[in-house]
């Protein structure tokens, strides 16, 4: 028997494109910075991808926001108070402050395009934090230097609207 | 009216919660002859799950990982009964041999009570007549505990079957059953269907897993406890109240009756001896209260007292005694749904009025 059939593969060894085509685009990200390939693949099996058609709303300020959305396929724009903050792409990331705070979304996010959107649960990662506390730790620096990085830019932002 | 009612967020919170209310209970009146495997497969996948996971990690896939934790809990249910059971039944066969005895010791401590009565207050019960009645009474209960017995032997092994592979197909595929449903959900309630997910199954997680351990530490206790005064079947009682102290606040009063019984087997009936029996379990009680609930059921529910009292008769009435156990825990998730469908439907609904309110 060839282990090598296409039907055999189909049974035994379910195709993971998608899982390393993902796993790739967050490495990639600085939020998995300095963590093994291996746990990162484990964690992008338990996100959940989601599809978006033009102009739906991803959330919007005010809404209990609980993931981390990464851009697969597609766009989307980030407003706040029907300014245009980001217009990310492929392969970025937004809302990662839902992650640490048990606190309202800021901004709205609306899809630009038919777009797919993969989510990582806060729970998720609270669970993974748990069972890779070390890996944990270096995910929680990796945001905090993301935040840290966003909240120097706005500063910098409005010191200049200021001059 | 309907539309204005749906448009409030508590009304719209209700509406769904009801809808949601009515489906589970639905499905547990025609799933109600299934109850218990069910019920007692979602304890042991709450217990395994995390052990499974372990495996997993190891490199096995989800079905031998699955397979490998249900071969432990087999082999471990085979061993304790094995070691057990025969000593349990050495010990229920001993009970059935006393329970004569302990009927008789009922009617002595009635003849004193009606002649002390008689001659302190001139009252006349007639002790005899409510012992006949009392021996009536029981007699009936075991007559029909002896129909049940094949019916009850039935269910028995039926659940030996089903538990076991009910849990397996829970520890195998559930996460995957999980994942489908809720990617059901619309893309505008995705997240806050997903929280309030994580937040029920944390908190049933947590409170079957302490209910479990705070059982065992009762059961261990209370044996501990009767062995130490001389009663006859200490482990059995124990083991009996170690099961009822599965249901809050009435489980522990439950749980006095059998012992109490026993002690009143003795001819002359010791005084001390019942004392002595409350006292086990009030001790146990104690400690349970003060050390392992604190430190091992602690903020797995936070319902008040009342509230789960009145569960526990409802449920009870409509599901008997699996419906006592299951009440807490079923009220604590019902409070968690309705919490988070509100907190969901309000900041919704706020977000939609705003945009109105500025024009």
């Amino acid at each position: 028997m060839n282990s090598q059939h296409p039907l055999w593969q189909n049974l035994f060894r379910p195709k993971d494109d998608r899982i390393s085509e993902v796993t790739e685009m967050w490495m990639s990200t600085p939020l998995f910075e300095k963590i093994p390939e291996k746990q990162c693949r484990e964690l992008v099996k338990t996100m959940h991808p989601r599809h978006y058609k033009k102009a739906e709303k991803v959330f919007s300020s005010g809404e209990i926001g609980t993931s981390v959305v990464l851009i697969r396929n597609g766009g989307v724009e980030i407003k706040a108070a029907e300014k245009l903050l980001a217009e990310l792409t492929p392969g970025d990331f937004f809302g990662e402050v839902a992650l640490i705070l048990d606190e309202p979304r800021t901004a709205d996010a609306i899809a630009t395009e038919d777009s797919e959107l993969i989510f990582f649960l806060r729970s998720d990662l609270e669970e993974w934090v748990k069972r890779s506390p070390g890996s944990g730790a270096q995910f929680m620096l990796n945001i905090a230097i993301v935040l840290a990085a966003r909240l120097r830019h706005t500063n910098i932002l409005l010191s200049l609207q200021n001059s | 009216m309907i539309q204005l009612i749906f448009n409030h967020p508590l009304g719209r919170t209700v509406s769904i919660f009801s809808l949601i209310c009515s489906i589970i209970l639905l499905l547990a009146i025609l799933l109600s002859p299934l109850l218990v495997p069910i019920i007692l497969s979602f304890a042991l996948y709450a217990l395994l799950e995390p052990l499974s996971e372990i495996l997993e990690r190891q490199g096995f896939s989800r079905s031998a990982s699955s397979l490998s934790v249900l071969l432990v809990l087999v082999c471990a249910a085979a061993l304790a009964f094995s070691v057990l059971l025969p000593h349990l039944a050495k010990q229920l066969s001993a009970l059935q041999t006393q329970l004569p005895s302990v009927w008789l010791s009922i009617t002595e401590i009635g003849n004193n009570v009606s002649q002390h009565l008689l001659k302190s207050l001139g009252l006349d019960i007639n002790s005899s007549d409510i012992a006949q009645h009392f021996f009536t009474q029981a007699n009936e209960w075991g007559t029909t505990a002896l129909i049940e017995g094949s019916n009850i032997l039935i269910s028995l092994t039926i659940l030996l079957v089903l538990v076991p592979i009910i849990t397996f197909f829970l520890i195998r595929d559930y996460h995957s059953f999980r994942n489908y449903m809720l990617d059901k959900l619309p893309n505008s309630n995705f997240e806050m269907g997903w929280l309030i997910y994580h937040r029920v199954a944390h908190q049933l997680q947590e409170y079957i897993r302490g209910i479990m351990i705070q059982s065992g530490i009762m059961c261990i206790m209370t044996s501990i406890g009767f062995y130490i005064i001389g009663l006859d079947s200490p482990f059995l009682l124990g083991a009996t109240a170690g099961v009822l102290n599965l249901i809050p606040y009435i489980g522990p009063l439950l749980a006095m009756v059998l012992p109490i019984l026993l002690a009143l087997n003795k001819v002359p009936v010791e005084l001390w001896l019942i004392g002595a029996a409350i006292s086990v379990i009030v001790i146990a009680q104690l400690i349970d209260s003060m050390i392992v609930i604190p430190s091992v059921v602690a903020n797995a529910v936070n319902l008040h007292p009342l509230i789960v009292i009145i569960g526990i008769i409802v449920f009870g009435n409509l599901f008997g005694f699996i419906g006592m156990v299951v009440a807490t825990p079923t009220l604590a998730t019902a409070n968690i749904i309705y919490r988070g469908l509100y907190q969901g439907i309000k900041t919704s609904c706020d977000l939609n009025t705003e945009p109105a309110a500025e024009h």
